[in-house]
């Protein structure tokens, strides 16, 4: 098959493109104005909460819903006057979806019948792709005598044994238990890695996303609010919104007194020196709580302060041991609820109402001068 | 709970089995009465039966009237169940996947037969028909009994396609199915006990529908209830509760042909 051959060589133009694609239902937008590249080859996953816009962005590229305005460019031709089935995209639904009244076989090989393709191929085509997920066993069983990762192995198969371009997946391991579903997350990642298809991932699981994906675009309201790797995510959110959203954070709030300096509770605390704050303005600065070093009065007095951090005072509430790690409830001088992760091998005895310091990197922290409220109470919610 | 057996006292538990037991008699005994007395001896229908005998199911075989009244009815309700259901099937998914203004009364609309006193409709048709001059045809029993029956297709084959997960007909078509392929293979299997049950329903409706058809009937052409009925304004004779037993029996058969299509899709 030429789906094992494909390595996604990255060429110039991108594969899918979508152009201030935009969605309204009635007063209500759904996706607004969304541009975004995807390359060949690569794993992409759209994050966010539900009526985030992340799955109506999902079925306008299927075809399933019109774009109120916008473009959507597959291999540099629009989408938007072709009709779902003509549009050669694979797609793996939230449940399933495999036909009850076919057997394993009949389902996988659904497309290829409709393309009226000559019964000897149709069969090893088929044959083909049941020995990659596996299902050689169950070809001659209903769907509804399959457990939840065969039923989703069976609608894999279905969707890339006609050579799709692309692979869409809405939320596909939503409906099954954690274990399974990371078992699968782990097969799904060693397929992609083996065929080289393109896939665009629905979910609103960060974790899920993380393992799987090569990049996230992070969805708020029909935006893309973030769009890198998991990685780069984390560590340098771009706004407050995907600070909070992934993982868990602490924010401050400082006023920018320099180009790279600006106050907390009084004190003058170093800045990471990329950051668009204006001079004199109220600002967030965000910090995770694995990047906060927690140390007693006598911890701080025998190891200096380094010259690339930054400290800060504070009162324990409450430390919570996890097994592998620690956590620290702590509030600052003028009452700023803070919390800290550590590593559980070397614990710092710490007991609630211990008088601490709080110390981080300055590049381990992040400014912002926007933000909403509800971007950074998620926590608290 | 109030309605758990375990916590209930003897006395409330006993008189509870009695109610029930009498409600369920009440319901079944008319059933029990007629079937028994379409065996008995007696021409004037007592009940017990002094004798059992068949002699009356032989005078309702050997009486070309009932048998063709019998055939009529048959006729009318396989049309009715036919006609019923192919135009239940497109205008259940108008109703149920339609975006459009006025959606939910058009369902309304589809379900006022239901509500509607038959006797209204059967006088509403009675007049357009007797205008037509088509009383007494094949055509206006069909007719007038889908517009009975077509409530009941629509419920049916609407239930059904409400519990149908169209994402499945959605893979069908990104799967390179037109969609009207998708719902021809895919959908209608899905949703065929659902619309089994429907006509089944729309059959039934027909075969015991009396008030339009008494209308619609002329004496050349009557179905086998309105033939009952006009039997019975001359003479009691046990014979009509062989023609009874008889509509019973089909009407059984056909409850439980809808009873197991329902099992089937509830699989």
């Amino acid at each position: 098959m030429s789906l094992q051959t494909n390595n996604g060589t990255s060429s110039h133009s991108p594969l899918v493109c979508l152009q201030s694609l935009n969605k309204e239902y009635g007063n209500f937008t759904a996706v607004d104005h969304i541009n975004l590249n995807i390359q060949k080859g690569e794993f992409l996953t759209f994050l966010g909460s539900s009526g985030s816009g992340k799955s109506t962005t999902l079925s306008m590229i299927a075809g399933f819903e019109t774009p109120t305005s916008g473009e959507i460019l597959l291999n540099e031709h629009s989408l938007i006057q072709i009709p779902s089935h003509k549009r050669g995209i694979g797609m793996v639904f939230q449940h399933y979806s495999l036909f009850p009244h076919m057997n394993v076989r009949d389902n996988i090989g659904f497309p290829l019948d409709i393309r009226k393709i000559p019964k000897a191929e149709r069969d090893k085509k088929v044959d083909d792709i049941l020995k990659l997920v596996q299902l050689e066993t169950f070809a001659d069983r209903r769907p509804s005598m399959l457990s939840g990762g065969q039923k989703q192995r069976v609608a894999i198969a279905r969707a890339l044994v006609y050579e799709p371009d692309i692979l869409l997946m809405d939320e596909p391991l939503g409906a099954l238990d954690k274990k399974l579903r990371e078992d699968l997350q782990d097969e799904l990642r060693l397929l992609h890695k083996r065929l080289g298809i393109t896939i665009i991932y629905v979910t609103h699981d960060q974790d899920e996303a993380m393992r799987l994906s090569e990049r996230i675009a992070i969805f708020k309201e029909g935006k893309i609010v973030g769009l890198g790797t998991g990685k780069d995510l984390y560590r340098k959110p771009p706004n407050a919104f995907v600070a909070s959203f992934l993982g868990s954070s602490n924010f401050l709030k400082v006023k920018v007194s320099g180009p790279n300096s600006a106050t907390f509770e009084g004190q003058t605390i170093q800045l990471d020196s990329e950051h668009d704050v204006p001079f004199n303005q109220q600002a967030l600065l965000m910090i995770r709580p694995e990047n906060l070093q927690v140390l007693s009065e006598d911890q701080a007095t025998q190891s200096p302060i380094q010259t690339d951090e930054n400290e800060a005072f504070g009162t324990v509430n409450e430390s919570v041991f996890l097994g592998e790690s620690l956590t620290c409830s702590i509030t600052t001088a003028d009452g700023s609820l803070v919390t800290s992760k550590s590593i559980a091998t070397d614990l710092p005895e710490i007991e609630p109402g211990a008088k601490v310091r709080l110390r981080w990197k300055v590049q381990h922290s992040s400014v912002y001068s926007k933000w909403e409220r509800s971007d950074i109470e998620k926590d608290a919610s | 709970m109030l309605l758990s057996q375990g916590s209930m006292g003897w006395k409330l538990k006993s008189s509870l089995y009695v109610i029930t037991g009498a409600i369920a008699a009440f319901l079944a005994l008319p059933i029990f009465f007629i079937v028994a007395l379409s065996f008995g001896s007696s021409r004037w229908l007592v009940f017990p039966p002094p004798k059992w005998t068949l002699k009356w199911y032989e005078k309702f075989f050997e009486n070309p009237q009932w048998i063709d009244s019998a055939m009529t009815s048959l006729q009318v309700a396989l049309l009715t169940s036919v006609i019923a259901t192919l135009i239940a099937l497109p205008a259940s998914f108008a109703l149920v996947r339609g975006k459009f203004k006025g959606r939910d009364y058009l369902y309304s609309l589809f379900t006022l037969p239901m509500i509607v006193p038959v006797v209204i409709i059967a006088v509403a048709v009675y007049g357009v028909f007797l205008n037509l001059g088509l009383t007494g045809t094949l055509f206006a029993f069909v007719v007038s009994h889908v517009i009975v029956a077509l409530p009941f297709a629509v419920i049916s084959i609407i239930n059904s396609l409400r519990l149908f997960d169209k994402s499945i007909e959605d893979a069908a078509v990104i799967c390179g199915a037109h969609r009207l392929q998708a719902i021809f293979k895919v959908t209608f299997p899905s949703i065929k006990p659902g619309i089994f049950a429907g006509a089944l329903f729309a059959f039934l409706v027909s075969w015991d529908e009396v008030v339009i058809s008494v209308m619609m009937a002329s004496p050349e052409l009557q179905t086998l209830p309105v033939k009952m009925w006009s039997t019975l304004r001359q003479d009691l004779t046990p014979v009509i509760a062989v023609a009874s037993t008889l509509l019973i029996f089909l009407s059984l058969i056909i409850m439980v042909m809808a009873g197991l299509a329902r099992r089937y899709s509830n699989r």
